[in-house]
């Protein structure tokens, strides 16, 4: 075999792709992975340098899908680094005959080339020449029966930084619809309740994937009938007040090394930002779209907004943003769409404007004069609070703080003050540049 | 019927905005707004946040007028074929602006120079089925120059930035089109 690779074949991430070799990593650590094939990177090179795919790989292709059980198989892009979004993935391909899995694969390696990833490894640094892998899997389905359902979670609260696992999950339904954001989610812990052996399952593997990558980890997961399988692995990569509370607990629990920790900490995750903390009546959760607290009371139109804002800040609710909504943003103190992503209209704007933002709060729906949320109906005037790091948006006035992770700043700093040796009065962003610069002499 | 058009695409406004973004001298639009008012079709809203806005049944008219001038036109696959070439680049632009704001580096700014560039023809296609869309051309380039001569709050800060004037395309694209939001 050429082009292509098995998971247990021990390559590099820079053959198998970041998707690919977290599914390696699963399975070595004894989690279940949809049996899976890998065409190499360097199969896509050739594809980009001759246009066509190179001799002997659909040989070779046809080979290893006549090895997969029967049924469909998923064909995904997976570049060695992260480019979440930008390459194509098609699901639900039948393995017999192979033609259309490799028209798939063709499509993915020349998706390589749209004008927008290119922009995007142009603003990441990433070379034009590195090509993707593409990982050919059997098909599980969330959707099977009652007994199946799939997933993504964190190991710990990625706004916290706390050890509890975070994430959210979908009954009945297959994985592109949780990553879409177009359902409403329940909440990861009601697992525990509704399949416990799955539970059980997931929090083991959480432990294990930790052990591993020594950090916080992402997983996606589906289970069929009541059987756990894993789809996807990756570090947290966590930011702001999570950053520092997961490097420093890493580090008081001997997992890594002080020096690891405050590396894996940025000047900027120290920057004093106003969160919700404590109890909060979350309505719904979205993205995260302009860091910062708002409260107010809701608004669901521009011109509501614009009215009410004469006596008090406003919350603009709205279903997804045009330019007849921006002197309602304007107005408001915070926003709030239910569709839409960071990358959206309404995600710029609100960080133009300097409005805290929540964007695709998929949980509402929006209509004149009311928000719903599941049963809930929340009129027009109601006070709720946003929080524009976590993507919460929470009734009435919950607790808020800026200093969220204080105990551990305090103590990260004090380790970047031994690793530098000095102890003088100067602001954290310097404290920790100061250790950096001699950890990375 | 343009004024009202332009006014649904932009939002409420000032009557300054609202001149620069239809290239007319004001007391031209002010002129026209009053008989638009007259008609029920536009309001003045005093306040901070107030300006020049559609009502209800301007709305109406103009969902009237646009259907009509597209089908008069005969180049509605033209439009739609302009729409799903914007697409991608919409989705290019809003990475750009998002980059941009994380982290803002010259190297944003050549990619939006070169994303311009591939807009161009798509504006020009667009421009020959319905010419009111040249309109955004000539503020698309004023944004761009005036980003190149250092005044960087033309990216998204600005209610005349090439994002906020990219967006108002977008719309105007959508409700040329009937699609809703």
């Amino acid at each position: 075999m050429r082009w292509i690779h098995s998971l247990a074949s021990g390559q590099p991430v820079e053959v198998l792709g970041g998707k690919a070799h977290g599914l390696a990593v699963l399975r070595r650590l004894g989690l279940a992975v949809p049996p899976a094939f890998v065409v190499g990177a360097d199969a896509c090179r050739a594809y980009l340098r001759d246009g066509r795919l190179p001799g002997g790989l659909a040989e070779e292709v046809a080979a290893a899908v006549a090895a997969l059980p029967a049924g469909e198989v998923s064909v995904r892009s997976g570049a060695s680094v992260s480019m979440p979004g930008m390459m194509t993935t098609v699901l639900g391909l039948p393995a017999h005959p192979v033609g259309p899995i490799l028209d798939a694969v063709a499509e993915v390696f020349a998706s390589w080339h749209t004008p927008r990833a290119r922009t995007y490894r142009e603003l990441h640094d990433i070379p034009h020449d590195l090509g993707t892998a593409v990982t050919i899997q059997a098909m599980v389905y969330g959707d099977r029966d009652p007994r199946s359902g799939t997933g993504v979670a964190f190991t710990r609260d990625p706004t916290t930084g706390a050890p509890v696992p975070f994430g959210d999950v979908l009954y009945g339904r297959r994985g592109d619809a949780v990553v879409s954001g177009r359902e409403p989610t329940v909440p990861l812990g009601d697992l525990a309740v509704r399949e416990p052996r799955v539970w059980a399952g997931l929090t083991r593997a959480m432990a294990l994937v930790e052990g591993h990558y020594r950090d916080a980890c992402y997983l996606e997961f589906t289970y069929e009938s009541g059987d756990l399988w894993f789809l996807q692995v990756r570090p947290g990569r966590f930011t702001g007040a999570a950053a520092v509370v997961v490097a420093a607990d890493l580090a008081d629990e001997g997992v890594v090394a002080r020096s690891d920790a405050l590396l894996r900490v940025a000047p900027e995750d120290l920057r004093r930002v106003a969160r919700i903390t404590g109890p909060a009546d979350v309505l719904a959760r979205g993205l995260g779209a302009c860091p910062g607290v708002a409260t107010g009371r809701v608004a669901t139109s521009a011109g509501a907004a614009v009215r009410m804002a004469a006596a008090g800040p406003v919350v603009l609710v709205r279903p997804e943003t045009s330019p007849l909504d921006l002197r309602g943003m304007a107005a408001a103190a915070g926003i709030v769409t239910a569709r839409g992503g960071p990358a959206s209209h309404a995600a710029v704007v609100a960080r133009a404007m300097g409005r805290p933002a929540v964007v695709g709060a998929s949980g509402l729906v929006v209509s004149a004069g009311s928000v719903r949320a599941g049963d809930r109906v929340i009129p027009e005037g109601a006070v709720v609070t946003i929080d524009g790091t976590s993507g919460d948006v929470a009734l009435g006035e919950p607790p808020v703080t800026a200093s969220l992770a204080d105990a551990h700043v305090h103590r990260l700093l004090g380790w970047a003050d031994d690793v530098s040796g000095d102890t003088s009065d100067r602001p954290e962003p310097e404290r920790l540049r100061a250790a950096h610069a001699v950890l990375r002499q | 019927m343009l004024l009202l058009h332009t006014l649904r695409c932009v939002g409420s406004t000032t009557l300054a905005r609202l001149a620069e973004v239809a290239g007319r001298p004001e007391p031209d639009v002010e002129s026209e707004l009053i008989d638009l008012a007259v008609a029920g079709l536009v309001t003045f809203e005093p306040g901070p946040f107030g300006g020049w806005g559609i009502t209800t049944a301007g709305r109406a008219v103009h969902a009237t007028w646009i259907a009509e001038e597209l089908a008069a036109a005969g180049t509605e696959a033209a439009v739609a074929e302009a729409l799903d070439r914007f697409l991608p680049l919409n989705a290019e632009l809003l990475d750009l602006c998002e980059a941009w704001q994380l982290r803002p580096e010259a190297r944003v700014l050549t990619l939006l120079g070169a994303l311009d560039r591939r807009a161009e023809p798509v504006c020009a296609d667009l421009t020959g089925a319905l010419p009111r869309f040249g309109r955004y051309r000539v503020r698309l380039a004023e944004a761009l120059a005036r980003v190149r001569a250092g005044e960087t709050r033309y990216v998204t800060d600005d209610m005349a930035s090439y994002h906020v004037i990219w967006f108002q395309l977008h719309e105007d694209l959508l409700l040329t089109l009937g699609i809703p939001r």
